[in-house]
């Protein structure tokens, strides 16, 4: 069994991401556990084409609900949980997850299935939030990013809670990829040393399968994107064990973006050209 | 919740776990303060509790018709966030409910009594005077308990103290060799009923009006909320319908710190031959300068006075629950000592 958690920054594309491997791992027979931890509990449609009662909403009225009641069979045979948790404002999201992981764990033999992917709400915010990582039920960090600033800060706080806890990430994918924003992920991955395993560039399929709640996997197996994203599933399954990234300071950070913009107003290479 | 028990509210609202009201409950309930709990489990401190605070309320005022209610926030209602004027609000008892967003990790556990009387204040039960005079009576609380009492050490290990026998022979030994002997109370609240008894234990010796012991207490039946007071104006009337008259009054029941520096300086007055100092010995800081009897509370207590340099002391165990309920003097320790040593009462 491997696993992996998705973390990245806010609306960066990790349940897009995660729903599409997921389709692309259950396309190669493999049997596959999507399970959806943010409390918005929108990371299995595009595999259930359909939102699901989350298991914390199930265990409001029955503590100890059976498999059924909140493991649903998707697309390609993919199984799809959402955890689920409060809304906006009140109650408290990490205890949720806290509780509803516990009892899924408790219920569902995750070993027994080839290839398990955590969605994880943001980057790790507080301590119920990093629990997938801390308590060890993914094995590695996938870490979505774009090349925008506020984004690759994003990751860095990951990289920074992935070494407080001394959990390892498996790789970069780098998502929206644009050819001017390359260096800067490129830099940052160096920098932290974990590698870049994939990129997707923005897509207007990728969205288009969104709106329709189903995968590009599904939709347009044919596509580049789709290939794209097979492509990061082999290497997730294929993957060795990961690496504790080194974060950077926040000097560290704000001298990649400098350090390259300055770069190529000196050597005469404009944006626009790169 | 004390200070809300002080204020005379009917019933206390815990917004938490129910175990964090079982102990307060057991104890509060003795002085006549309903204690209910909202008994929030996982599912409130996922999804939050607001609703189930506010239905708490709304049957509380149905079923007691209370005229103040305490809402009183726990870690965990308060980690999450939770918003007890809101929910006070929803239920319809915001205009008589006082709510305490303060938890155990907030800090000094005086800043919850300071929060309560602010929101007293604020509602118009307490006058901004009464606020301040109370806010630094606890702040000073604070600051002696840290540099004084048991929270000045990490860890501080309990000692049973001295035989209260052989204190008590000690303090008859000194008035019957014509000694002088002054007799200090400088307690807290309700827990002046229990110490009161060591002026009617000498009384009952025979050394009530003699003029060799001076009482001294921190009695005074004008400080306070109307609820303090009366404690003050009772055993005061117990004590003169046993013909003792207290010889100075060095402050009110809910402000030991200044009362105990008051009876510091009575103290180095009269400069007895024996001062037994009973309640919050520790706010009357005289050992080493004086023969001195320290009579507390608990065995960390009692360590702790020793190890300031209090001569004797007596480990009154139970003194807080034992005086809860009361509004009479109780028998306290050291009081039976001293009448078993002297031949027993009549
Ligand atoms: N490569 C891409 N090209 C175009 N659109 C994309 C791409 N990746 C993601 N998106 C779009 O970005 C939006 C946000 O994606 P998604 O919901 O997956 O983000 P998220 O990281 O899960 O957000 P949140 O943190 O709120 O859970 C969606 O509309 C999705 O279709
Ligand atoms: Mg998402």
């Amino acid at each position: 069994m491997r696993s992996v958690a998705i973390y990245g920054k806010g609306g960066i594309g990790k349940s897009t991401l995660a729903s599409n491997i997921a389709a692309a791992l259950g396309e190669m027979n493999l049997k596959t556990l999507l399970v959806g931890c943010d409390p918005k509990a929108d990371s299995t449609t595009n595999i259930l084409g359909r939102r699901v009662t989350p298991l914390l909403e199930v265990m409001r009225s029955n503590k100890n609900p059976p498999v059924e009641s909140f493991l649903f069979r998707g697309v390609f045979g993919v199984y799809g949980v959402e955890v689920g948790g409060p809304e906006p404002g009140v109650g408290c999201a990490g205890r949720g997850l806290i509780v509803g992981i516990g009892h899924l764990l408790g219920k569902l033999d995750i070993g027994s299935f080839d290839f398990v992917i955590f969605d994880v709400p943001a980057d790790i915010l507080c301590g119920g939030l990093a629990i997938v990582v801390k308590e060890g039920y993914a094995e590695s960090v996938l870490i979505v990013t774009s090349d925008e600033f506020m984004s690759i800060y994003a990751a860095n706080n990951i990289c920074l809670g992935l070494s407080s806890l001394k959990a390892p990430s498996c790789g970069i994918v780098y998502n929206k990829a644009t050819p001017r924003g390359k260096r800067y992920v490129e830099e940052f991955s160096k920098r932290v040393g974990i590698p870049i395993i994939g990129s997707l560039p923005y897509s207007e399929e990728l969205r288009w399968a969104d709106k329709l709640r189903k995968t590009v996997i599904e939709l347009s197996p044919n596509s580049g994107i789709s290939h794209l994203v097979k492509s990061i599933s082999l290497s997730l399954l294929r993957m060795e064990d990961g690496k504790i990234p080194d974060p950077l300071s926040a000097r560290e950070l704000e001298e990649i973006f400098q350090l390259l913009t300055a770069e190529s107003r000196t050597c005469g290479c404009s944006d626009e050209s790169s | 919740m004390y200070t809300l028990r002080d204020l005379d509210a009917d019933v206390i609202v815990l917004h938490g776990p129910s175990g964090c009201c079982f102990g307060p409950a057991r104890l509060l309930e003795k002085e006549g303060v309903k204690i209910v709990t909202t008994a929030m489990s996982e599912d409130e401190l996922i999804f939050g509790g607001e609703r189930k605070l506010s239905a708490t309320l709304r049957k509380v005022d149905e079923l007691f018709n209370p005229k103040l209610i305490g809402v009183v926030g726990t870690c965990a209602s308060m980690i999450i966030g939770e918003d007890l004027r809101r929910a006070a609000a929803e239920a319809g008892v915001i205009k008589k409910a006082i709510c305490c967003s303060i938890h155990s990790a907030s800090g000094d556990n005086t800043l919850g009594a300071v929060a309560v009387l602010k929101e007293a204040m604020e509602a118009g039960l307490v006058s901004r005077e009464e606020y301040s005079r109370q806010k630094h009576a606890l702040e000073m609380a604070a600051l002696l308990e840290r540099t004084r009492g048991t929270a000045r050490a990490e860890y501080i290990p309990g000692s049973p103290g001295d035989d209260p026998a052989a204190v008590g022979s000690l303090i008859l030994r000194t008035l019957e060799g014509g000694g002088e002997v002054a007799c200090v109370l400088n307690a807290k609240k309700e827990t002046a009923f229990l110490y009161a008894d060591l002026f009617l234990a000498l009384a009952d010796a025979g050394f009530g009006k003699s003029g060799s012991v001076h009482f001294v207490a921190n009695l005074d039946p004008k400080i306070g909320l109307p609820r303090i007071r009366s404690y003050s104006e009772k055993i005061l009337q117990e004590l003169s319908a046993r013909g003792i008259e207290v010889e100075v009054i060095t402050g009110g029941l809910d402000e030991y710190p200044i009362s105990g520096e008051r009876a510091r300086e009575v103290l180095f007055d009269i400069r007895p031959d024996l001062a037994i100092i009973s309640g919050i010995p520790h706010a009357v800081a005289v050992e080493g300068k004086l023969r001195t009897v320290a009579v507390s509370a608990g065995r960390r207590a009692a360590s702790n006075l020793k190890s300031l340099g209090y001569d004797y002391v007596v480990n009154e165990e139970g003194a807080h629950s034992a005086s809860l309920g009361n509004r009479r003097i109780c028998k306290s320790i050291l009081g039976e000592s001293i009448r078993g040593l002297a031949g027993g009462t009549q």
